[in-house]
């Protein structure tokens, strides 16, 4: 059975839960570890076992973005961007620095697909739209998700799955997070290397570019 | 009314599961939010083709029948459940199997997702 990660996971002090509580039913569901991935406006350290240190940056101008990516990169092992505006979902995928656009909702296209592959930005499939929406938003939401792993597939964007989780009951298994990227076509062996493979690349890449001595990828000072 | 023959009845799985939640959840409550959601993300036609029935649950852990080829739908159904008559909760599939005794001793006594599938 693969590792699975979950990379957009919110704790206190955004949400109610603390983190450790989160790891324990995120270890029950069969998950290696979670990523705790707070808003920059409500950021707080955190650390532990099972927990991968994220966050998620909210800007809503371009230069706003730049500098707190900035200020961020070097404190996490996962950084993602919370998109859903044109602009800031552009800027995301230009950025080599960024490793996921979170939820970048209708607005991608073939040019932000080229830009996401040639900089190794993956692109996040948030299924908490899928759980709590009803009707005609879920409805929206799917046909979002259909379009956009359309596209992923074309131009090969590495893609992630998550549950967005706010609470300790929004968590959900690997498996129901498979079934549920199944709705809006996402294959089985997809779905699996959205949740154990890409998580783990951004993870490995990003902590050995944390070592002391690293210049760039296969230059170390020894 | 005569049964109907072995051979001719529809082929099931049985899904174990387990609800985690704020307060103890009662069974026609769990039901109701169950069918709702599932009508809900597959419609009428789609939720009637998989053939759900409740057949235990104790509250916390119970095990629910489903149409052979409807698993990856019923599980879907099951995840977006997010509230059952007005508590948060959350419904994590402990294991599939075919007949209700395996299942049983397969999953709800304890859990081994190495063994799960799925289909």
């Amino acid at each position: 059975m693969p590792n699975y990660y979950d990379l957009n996971v919110h704790s206190s002090p955004e949400c109610e839960d603390p983190p450790e509580r989160l790891v324990s039913v995120a270890k029950r569901c069969g998950y290696t570890a979670i990523a705790i991935t707070n808003h920059s406006n409500l950021w707080g350290e955190v650390t532990g076992e099972g927990v991968i240190s994220g966050i998620e940056i909210v800007a809503d101008k371009i230069s706003g973005l730049r500098k707190q990516i900035g200020i961020y990169r070097p404190k996490v092992d996962v950084l993602l961007v919370h998109g859903g505006d044109p602009k800031i979902n552009r800027a995301a995928v230009e950025n080599s620095e960024v490793d996921i656009l979170a939820h970048p909702s209708h607005y991608f296209n073939h040019i932000l697909a080229k830009f996401a592959a040639e900089n190794e930005v993956a692109i996040e499939f948030n299924l908490d739209e899928i759980i709590y929406a009803r009707g005609v938003p879920r409805v929206r939401a799917l046909s979002a998700f259909q379009r956009n792993l359309k596209i992923a597939r074309k131009f090969d964007v590495s893609m992630t799955i998550t549950s967005g989780a706010r609470s300790q009951y929004d968590l959900r298994a690997p498996r129901e997070l498979i079934a549920l990227a199944g709705l809006f076509g996402m294959s089985e062996i997809e779905a699996v290397g959205a949740l154990s493979e890409t998580p783990w690349n951004i993870i490995t890449r990003n902590r050995k570019k944390k070592r002391p001595g690293y210049v760039m990828d296969g230059v170390e000072l020894l | 009314m005569k049964n109907i023959p072995s051979s001719m009845r529809e082929r099931k799985r049985y899904i174990a599961f387990e609800v985690l939640s704020a307060e103890k959840i009662d069974r026609s409550e769990l039901i109701n939010e169950l069918w709702s959601s599932a009508s809900s993300l597959l419609g009428d036609v789609g939720a009637s083709s998989c053939n759900l029935w409740v057949l235990d649950f104790d509250g916390r852990r119970g095990i629910l029948r489903c149409a052979h080829d409807k698993t990856a739908m019923v599980r879907a159904a099951l995840a977006t459940i997010n509230r059952v008559h007005g508590t948060r909760a959350g419904i994590r599939v402990l294991g599939t199997s075919g007949t209700v005794k395996s299942v049983t001793e397969k999953f709800m006594r304890q859990v081994d997702y190495s063994k799960d599938t799925i289909n």
